[in-house]
């Protein structure tokens, strides 16, 4: 029988995010299917309050490591936090949500433990009463589903898996666990964000805005124009409220001293070494849709594109609707279109 | 009265030697197209051996930054620690020998994408504690962080674990040295921004997003030199049987192309726009 | 940066070359058995440098008698080799046409009739007939299909695996240096350049390599090979006026296929009748299969990848691959002057190697084995000179070299082949009877026929379509392709007959798309343009820019001012372009106005 624990750390001031509450969703359906109970761990400043808001989740213990040190997202303190907690629970399936902070330490904390950890989990099953996952291999192009003998089993789960949970707060009973403080040499000063208007990364946005090399190519009258580029691209991002991504060979163009988009950074790029980003509906625009960069889009649900060439990737599958057409063109009168609609 | 004046020279700070040992392997090239087959010890990619191989592309930002860093503080040397077949390996040097100068530490065993983390791991950190003259108080531990074939951001964690580092950096694009030898360090986070942190000093461990430096070019000078080291290394690579024990694969499977494409050639771009904009504002 | 022996390409011949030179180079028990004359105490300094991207990038399908391979390998199991197969069954497919577009000479045409009447007893299907016999000096058995992508790999790995060679890729040779009459070493290109060669912030000059000996093995278009061409001259009576382009899909077959690995199929007769085909089966259902259009197919709008199209759509190929899928593409030029366009084999500090020292024997369709064959033969030289501590002047590798390369097989076989293809010159009908007449009699008959360069031979677009599309048509299409910054055959074909190809994204994909197929072709950064207009303007009056239609990535295309424009991102270095110009260069007239230079990137895949 396992014993199972949802570990998160938390930020004071700050509820448990969105995907935190769906790993604990995940949790609970595993801990359900396996016919069994499972428990809260959660570390920080003041992880009580946290834990009041999931009070009602259903979960048999509260524990939880408490002190300033563990405020911050540091590996040192993390780790050590993750480690009582799960030795101290006993358990045997460890759930965290993905996010830079859990995935900074999940498998630094399964070897403390002497177990195995699995990240970027995107499925939980269960099949003759052994749990098994699903995660992507060779950056999301198949789909591996895999069960461990190991124990404990360390994962960090994606979003999309289960709708958040949603349940009354309340007054969690929760038993502090006693952390030694690790020796600290690491701290961190600050976040670094770009501007307001500079910003272009919205992973909450409805809509993934993808820019291909063909923006910054000569077009059909012989002409390069990148700055009208610059201008329908920023102010579709602007208008629609989308995140922007970016083939590869766009974003290395710059790279090369080539007339490119200022606002674009390697931090744009999906696919390939770049990001897979999750959003309900994507829109490529001049990209020819090749299989490394479209790799990214496997958590894209609504998918179309516009580009010149009938024949692209795009048109083979990878995307719902192809437009044949010139996206300076399109967007020109999306950005209007929208803009009208923005006024009225 | 003589009045004896003392001066004293303020000791600057020596500038820091660093050890820098990069952990690497080597990935299928992107551009191919890949495939999973079952094999008798679990899942392979088909045609794996036909395959060309190149650094994983993480690790390859990881070694560009090590390069770099060694170049600003002289008197630092960079290893390349790769575990991989040792004719992939071979292979990817040729390419990679080119860029940067670096010395190879190289094990022979499987880079596939399905063995596990903690195995290759275990192979690396002994190998880098066999490295002649390391020196904890100068280690920086660089890798990427996650790989293009696992991609389970797993492997370089427990390398740190096993040589007792716990100043673990990941989705690093930074790094920069303070006057007093301490290291500033920015991580990405979630919504394109980073997270800023000081590391008194080494050990620390570095798992590398794609940093801020464009691909060096080749340069056949450097491989020329790179080469006395590599092909020994090369010829005495330890093997290192890596599977993936513990674990068994239900399935292993390539998405299936769901999407019957609707290739919309003969409307204008105002009713292009049109469509669009209702799509978008559907919710 | 010096070493002792230096090598330009990496392909069959270098792979021969080394695999026996590196054998040699250090003793069983890893004691040096050559000393290096330039790093006293060190093994023998060997270096390769290959220009595409990997080694083993950009090549094609072929099947090989062999010889010299197994040879090199006596326990050559092609087991070990990927896509390698025993020759299985070889058997030759006269291709009718069933569209009737084809161009096609009267007696053909006759003779066209005759089968289709006498179908049922000569076995006609699928519009092929089956030749009843393969001619012995083309068939194959005992041989091997390769795909020489996986074979150079393998050699490769095999030579670099003993530890005595470095072979170095993405590193394009620019030049040789030539010093005293004789050559010193080479240049590697120069980077961090703009396309049209001018120093950037990040330039960096190509290094040079002194050796004291230059093995110079870089194929049929290779620019070292011209410059040594150049500079020291070529053999009186020599020529390079006949290639062809082979240009060729990497095809998934369908599960229903029936075709065993190592089977080999040869055609003629469709979709031209200068058009020869091959299909190649490899292990594990897959294969390569293409065509060969050769230079004295004289249409102005001969465009390899549509017309491989079409033959693949032929009902007696189409049978074979469809359902399947397509893997990968690829072409290069092939030298089809073989013996006749032999340079200077040897000089003080070079020797030549390969294809592009005219090993290619233009009767049996074969060049693989006589390349590796051309290169063991200059290492057991090399090896000879070294151990009698003489040096590599033109003298020494005459003896020790050419005068082994001419008591071969390789120069034997190359003699009799010498004529086999002169009938050509005429027209297929010659040309075919020209071969079986060579072929048969060993190289004692040949129906003669003269030679020109590519350029006095290609006709203007309105000579070739005469009697089919009117001039004022044909200007139209020109201007319009013109205006799309196209090509005109694909215009120019469908009108002439030809139907379009539908397109079916598995096996039937537009010529785009098939450069993004088994790993994309690719263009680092930092380089100059290889190709080069000599004399832009007069490219402004050329009628034909027969470089665009025949371009097999669709590199060259339409620019300003009615000159042809280069795009590096699409060139996959098949050369094509060095002899499918139109016009002459004022200065050479064996040239057009093209020249193709040393530079990186290319095809990017090993299963070519």
């Amino acid at each position: 029988m396992e014993t199972i624990l949802f570990l998160s750390p938390t930020e004071a001031g700050s509820p448990l995010s969105k995907n935190a509450l769906e790993a604990l969703a995940t949790t609970k359906q595993l801990a359900d299917s396996l016919g069994t109970t499972f428990s809260v761990g959660l570390w920080g400043d003041s992880p009580k309050e946290e834990a009041d808001g999931i009070a009602s989740c259903g979960a048999a213990k509260f524990l939880a490591v408490t002190g300033p040190e563990f405020a911050q997202p540091r590996y040192a303190t993390d780790a050590a936090a993750a480690e009582a907690l799960a030795h101290a629970a006993g358990a045997t399936i460890v759930i965290g949500p993905s996010g830079s902070r859990w995935n900074r330490i999940l498998a630094g904390v399964a070897h403390r433990l002497g177990g195995r950890a699995d990240g970027h989990v995107t499925g939980l099953s269960v099949s003759d009463g052994s749990p098994a996952i699903a995660r992507w291999y060779y950056r999301q192009r198949m789909e591996g589903i895999l069960s461990r003998t190991q124990r404990p089993w360390v994962l960090a789960v994606e979003s999309g898996i289960a709708p958040a949970w949603q349940g009354s707060s309340g007054s969690a009973a929760v038993e502090a666990i006693a952390c030694a403080t690790p020796a600290v040499r690491s701290k961190m000063t600050g976040i670094e964000s770009p501007e307001a208007d500079q910003q272009t990364i919205r992973p909450d946005a409805d809509l993934l805005f993808v820019t291909g090399a063909g923006w910054t190519k000569k077009q059909p009258d012989g002409q390069v124009k990148t700055a009208d580029a610059e201008k329908l691209i920023l102010g579709f991002l602007r208008l629609a409220r989308a995140s922007l991504g970016s083939s590869k060979s766009l974003v290395d163009l710059s790279g090369e001293g080539q007339a490119t988009l200022t606002f674009l950074t390697h931090m744009n790029q999906v696919g390939q070494t770049g990001s897979t980003p999750r959003h309900a509906k994507g829109l490529s625009t001049c990209c020819h849709g090749e299989e490394p960069h479209t790799v990214g889009w496997r958590f894209v649900g609504e998918r179309r594109a516009i580009s010149l060439d009938p024949n692209c990737g795009w048109s083979r599958g990878k995307a719902d609707v192809l437009y044949v057409a010139d996206a300076f063109a399109v967007m020109g009168k999306v950005n209007e279109l929208l803009a009208q609609k923005a006024v009225a | 009265m003589r009045v004896r004046v003392v001066c004293t020279r303020r000791k600057t700070k020596p500038m820091p030697e660093y050890q820098i040992v990069v952990c690497g392997s080597v990935v299928p090239d992107p551009l191919q197209t890949l495939e999973p087959v079952a094999g008798p010890a679990g899942p392979a990619l088909k045609n794996e051996m036909m395959l060309p191989a190149w650094l994983d592309p993480w690790a390859g930002h990881a070694l560009y930054e090590a390069a770099n860093l060694a170049a600003k503080n002289p008197g630092s040397k960079v290893w390349l620690v790769a575990l991989g077949p040792k004719a992939k390996l071979q292979q990817a040097m040729m390419t990679l020998a080119q860029k940067v100068p670096f010395e190879l530490v190289a094990l022979d065993g499987s880079a596939s994408g399905f063995t596990d983390a903690a195995e290759t791991a275990a192979a690396l950190a002994e190998a880098i504690q066999a490295i002649p003259g390391i020196d904890r108080s100068k280690l920086l531990l660089f890798g990427g962080w996650e790989s293009a074939s696992r991609g389970a951001g797993a492997t370089m964690q427990i390398v740190g674990e096993i040589l007792g580092i716990t100043d673990q950096f990941q989705g690093v694009d930074g790094v920069g040295i303070g006057v007093d030898g301490s290291l500033r360090i920015i991580e990405r986070i979630e919504g394109g921004r980073h997270q800023v942190s000081i590391c008194e000093a080494p050990p620390v461990l570095l798992g590398w997003a794609t940093g801020g430096l464009p691909e060096p070019r080749n340069n056949p000078q450097v491989g020329m030199a790179n080469m006395r080291t590599i092909m020994p290394a090369l010829q005495k690579a330890k093997p290192a049987k890596i599977g993936a024990e513990g674990v068994t694969f239900q399935s292993v499977s390539l998405p299936k192309q769901s999407r019957d494409t609707k290739v919309v050639k003969d409307m204008s771009p105002d009713q292009i726009a049109t469509e669009i904009v209702g799509w978008i504002t559907n919710k | 940066m010096d070493a002792d022996v230096v090598c330009v390409g990496f392909g069959p011949a270098s792979g021969g070359f080394l695999t026996t030179l590196s054998r040699a180079i250090l003793n069983e028990d890893g004691s040096t058995a050559i000393e290096s004359p330039s790093a006293p105490g060190l093994p023998l300094q060997v270096l390769c440098y290959e220009r595409a991207d990997d080694l083993g990038f950009g090549v094609s399908g072929v099947v090989t008698r062999a010889r010299g391979l197994r040879e090199s390998f006596p326990d050559l199991d092609p087991a070990q080799i990927p896509m390698a197969a025993n020759v299985a069954g070889e058997k030759f497919l006269y291709l009718l046409d069933p569209i009737g577009a084809s161009c096609r000479p009267a007696l053909m045409r006759v003779a066209d009739g005759a089968i289709r009447a006498m179908g049922g007893i000569l076995g006609v299907k699928d519009d092929a007939m089956e030749l009843p016999w393969t001619p012995d000096f083309l068939a194959k058995h005992g041989g091997l299909v390769l795909s020489i992508g996986q074979f150079n790999q393998w050699v490769g790995q095999r030579v670099m695996g003993a530890g005595t060679v470095q072979i170095w890729p993405a590193s394009p040779v620019g030049e040789v240096l030539v010093e005293n009459d004789g050559v010193v070493g080479i240049r590697l290109v120069d980077q961090g350049v703009t396309k049209d060669g001018k120093s950037t912030d990040e330039f960096m000059p190509g290094m040079d390599i002194h050796a004291a000996l230059t093995v110079v093995a870089d194929g049929p278009v290779g620019p070292i090979g011209r410059q040594l061409d150049k500079t020291f001259g070529i053999p009186e009576g020599h020529h390079t006026r006949d290639w062809a382009i082979g240009m060729k899909f990497v095809v998934d077959l369908p599960e229903a296929c029936e075709l065993e690995p190592g089977t080999v199929i040869h055609t003629l007769g469709y979709p031209e009748p200068e058009i020869f085909g091959f299909f190649y089966v490899h292990p594990n259902r897959v294969a390569s299969l293409g065509i060969f259009v050769p230079s004295w197919f004289d249409s102005p709008a001969r465009n390899a990848y549509r017309y491989l199209q079409h033959w693949m759509l032929h009902p007696a190929i189409w049978r074979h691959v469809k359902g399947g899928r397509l893997r990968s593409w690829g072409a290069k030029t092939l030298q089809e002057s073989g013996r006749r366009g032999e340079p200077r084999l040897a000089g003080n500090g070079f020797a030549r190697i390969g294809e592009g020292s005219g090993s290619t024997n233009v009767l049996t369709n074969s060049g693989v084995d006589e390349a590796w064959t051309t290169g063991v033969m200059l290492a057991e030289g090399v090896l000879e000179l070294l151990k009698n501590k003489q040096p590599f002047t033109a003298e020494n590798l005459e003896a020790a070299y050419v005068s082994r390369r001419r008591k071969s097989w390789v120069d034997k076989d190359g003699r009799i082949a010498e004529r086999a293809r002169d009938g050509f010159q005429r027209g297929i009908i010659p040309g075919l009877i020209g071969m079986m007449t060579t072929g048969l009699t060993k190289g004692f008959l040949a129906l003669p026929g003269k030679s020109v360069p590519p350029h006095r031979r290609v006709p203007t677009f309105e000579e070739y379509y005469r009697g089919r599309i009117t001039p004022e048509e044909i200007q139209a299409i020109r201007k319009e392709s013109d205006a799309k910054g196209i090509s005109s055959h694909a215009a120019l074909m469908e009108r002439a007959g030809w139907p379009a190809i539908p397109f079916d994204g598995e096996l039937l994909v537009s010529h785009q798309d098939a450069l993004l197929l088994g790993g994309k072709v690719q263009a680092p950064a930092g380089y100059a343009d290889h190709v080069e207009f000599v004399y832009p303007r007069d490219c402004e009056s050329c009628g034909s820019k027969i470089c665009i239609e025949m371009c097999s990535g669709q590199a060259i295309f339409p620019g300003e001012n009615g000159r042809p424009s280069f795009d590096r991102e699409k060139c996959i270095y098949c050369g094509a372009c060095l002899w499918n110009c139109s016009k002459g260069n004022p200065k050479d007239s064996e040239k057009g106005l093209i020249e193709f230079h040393a530079g990186a990137g290319g095809l990017h895949s090993a299963e070519n």
